[in-house]
């Protein structure tokens, strides 16, 4: 690769690296310096002279919800995830070969994806009222709902309607990794007179294990940093349940306005997803060969 | 041919069958209440009726005084539109120089550029309000509840994606492409607007689109950014649902037809551009 190298202008990364710099790594940075100030609303017009307070913050994050918040983001995103897994894989499997109307199916599939997060937690927050029609469906049954959105019970609506939005995700993910089995496996399997059990556990699925796991990681993150579902679902504060990590940073944040507090708990948040996005960022292959080399 | 897709058939066809079933009733049990409780009357929605007892735009009509959802629509809009053309072609041009040059430190911004992506909002939004109210309390200019507040914040946080799309796209240019305009001379702006810009028009809209997205979608910057007159279309949806539960008669197919409503722009961007976009999807790896 002896080319001429063009002209160099990297200039051209000012305004965009500017952008970033400035409303990215700045407050990043700002993040870190707000966690060790003691900030609150009298302080924060003036937050370069607010007190030094060390790690007060943290050791006060740790001593109130923060724990209960951490256990309740990692339980809830996990569980979603591997929840969403197998309808995600039989999706896929489920409209890869062609019938009719199968564009539809594909379609419809995409319906809980597309519709925004917001739009999703209203629907869900106004069917799952007291006296809404989840409950007058489950009464023609002579089940008693009771309430969704408030009490033990929340956690759990949160876990179903993350799973109702999420899974075309995975769908998505499943489906691409079915296009890279090469046409040969099928008719050699084939030709083997292997039965769909067999051949879908030993031959295709393989094919699918290392997209499958790159969706969990991502879905995963994405689980983990969900704010807007927890908040339209249940509003802020939410109930002691579904008090997960976005949640009560908001809401220290912003509803009891102890600023500092709320950055180290946000401080923490970030160390927790650093781990899966570490384990992405090794996986993630960056300098693919520029001319030739795969998508 | 008929042996060939036969060896292809991944699923016994029962299984199919049921499969596809049970994922369709899924969506669309769910979908199809939302429908028909939006053109349901309130009392209707209110009375447990799944079907209809008589068809009506009624809540259609009445969101725009109830809701406010007017303002919050064109709000979204404006900062949304901006946020996906500037999104896009900033992308592009930053991502152009990361793929055809090489120096140090590229590899970490690249890194940089997906790591980014996974940052949690709620870990940004303090610090980002901070900064903004601080050039209205320092310097005099003022950021929060305004537009372009807002607009600065989406564009921001889009970027990284949307050079990231760029990127993997752009890497597949050959250079042979720009060689000739290197010949005459063209500087590297010109080669951008005149060459790699039109060619790679299909990421520069999916960007673009993921873009306006992210800016469509988010609840957490437009709850604390905004103030009523500059309220985005998800914020005035998610306090019209908060509020009008508990009245007299609860406005559940009001509400329906707002969410609806908010979700039409976002659903109409993705039947026209499909296609484009699922493939965008699965290469950045991003809601």
């Amino acid at each position: 690769m002896a080319k001429r190298e063009p002209r160099r202008d990297l200039w051209l990364l000012t305004p965009g690296g500017l952008l970033m710099t400035l409303i990215i790594v700045v407050p990043l940075l700002l993040a870190f310096y707000l966690s060790l100030i003691d900030l609150d609303q009298y302080t924060l017009r003036r937050w370069l002279d607010a007190p030094f307070a060390g790690l007060d913050n943290f050791a006060e994050a740790f001593g109130s919800g923060l724990p209960h918040a951490i256990g309740i983001s990692v339980s809830f995103a996990v569980l979603s995830t591997v929840a969403t897994v197998p309808f995600g894989i039989a999706a896929a499997l489920a409209t890869q070969n062609a019938y009719r109307g199968r564009g539809l199916v594909r379609a419809l599939f995409l319906v809980p994806y597309v519709l925004p997060s917001f739009v999703v937690a209203t629907v869900w927050r106004t069917m799952l009222q007291p006296d809404g029609i989840v409950n007058t469906v489950l009464a023609t049954v002579n089940i008693d709902g009771g309430l969704w959105l408030s009490g033990p019970k929340s956690y759990w609506t949160l876990v179903l309607v993350e799973i109702w939005a999420a899974w075309p995700f995975l769908y998505l993910m499943a489906l691409a990794g079915l296009q890279s089995v090469d046409s040969e496996v099928y008719e050699a399997s084939a030709i083997d007179g292997a039965g769909w059990w067999p051949k879908l556990t030993r031959v295709v699925l393989p094919y699918l294990r290392g997209p499958v796991l790159l969706a969990c990681l991502l879905a995963t993150l994405n689980h983990i940093n969900n704010f807007t579902l927890p908040y339209v679902l249940f509003g802020a504060p939410a109930p002691d349940d579904v008090n997960v990590m976005p949640m009560i940073v908001y809401v220290t944040s912003f509803q009891s306005l102890r600023f500092g507090l709320s950055a180290a708990m946000a401080i923490v948040s970030l160390l927790l997803i650093a781990i899966p996005l570490f384990v992405y960022l090794r996986a993630l292959r960056l300098d693919v060969h520029e001319e030739g080399g795969r998508r | 041919m008929s042996a060939s897709s036969e060896a292809h058939r991944l699923l016994p066809r029962p299984l199919l069958v049921a499969v596809t079933v049970i994922l369709c009733a899924m969506v669309l049990v769910p979908t199809l209440y939302i429908l028909l409780a939006s053109f349901n009357t309130d009392l209707g929605v209110a009375s447990g009726e799944f079907w209809p007892g008589s068809f009506s735009l009624d809540s259609y009509g009445r969101i725009w005084t109830t809701a406010g959802l007017a303002t919050g629509l064109l709000n979204s809009m404006l900062v949304c539109a901006l946020v996906a053309v500037a999104s896009a072609l900033l992308g592009t041009v930053t991502a152009y120089v990361l793929v055809r040059h090489t120096f140090t430190g590229r590899l970490t911004i690249l890194r940089g550029l997906v790591g980014l992506q996974s940052i949690p909002g709620t870990l940004m939004l303090l610090p980002v309000f901070v900064l903004f109210s601080s050039a209205g309390n320092y310097l005099g200019v003022t950021v929060v509840g305004t537009r372009w507040g807002l607009f600065l914040a989406y564009l921001t946080f889009a970027l990284p994606f949307s050079t990231w799309v760029m990127v993997t796209y752009l890497r597949g240019l050959p250079r042979e492409l720009e060689e000739a305009g290197r010949m005459d001379g063209a500087s590297t702006p010109r080669i951008l607007a005149r060459i790699i810009m039109p060619l790679s028009l299909p990421a520069i809209v999916v960007s673009g689109i993921f873009a306006f997205l992210l800016g469509w979608n988010d609840v957490l910057f437009a709850s604390v950014l905004t103030r009523p007159s500059t309220r985005t279309a998800a914020v005035a949806l998610s306090a019209f649902g908060a509020t009008q539960e508990g009245g007299a008669v609860p406005v559940y197919s009001q509400v329906m037809a707002a969410a609806l409503v908010s979700a039409a722009p976002v659903v109409l961007l993705y039947l026209v551009f499909q296609r484009y976009l699922v493939g965008g999807l699965t290469a950045g790896g991003v809601k």
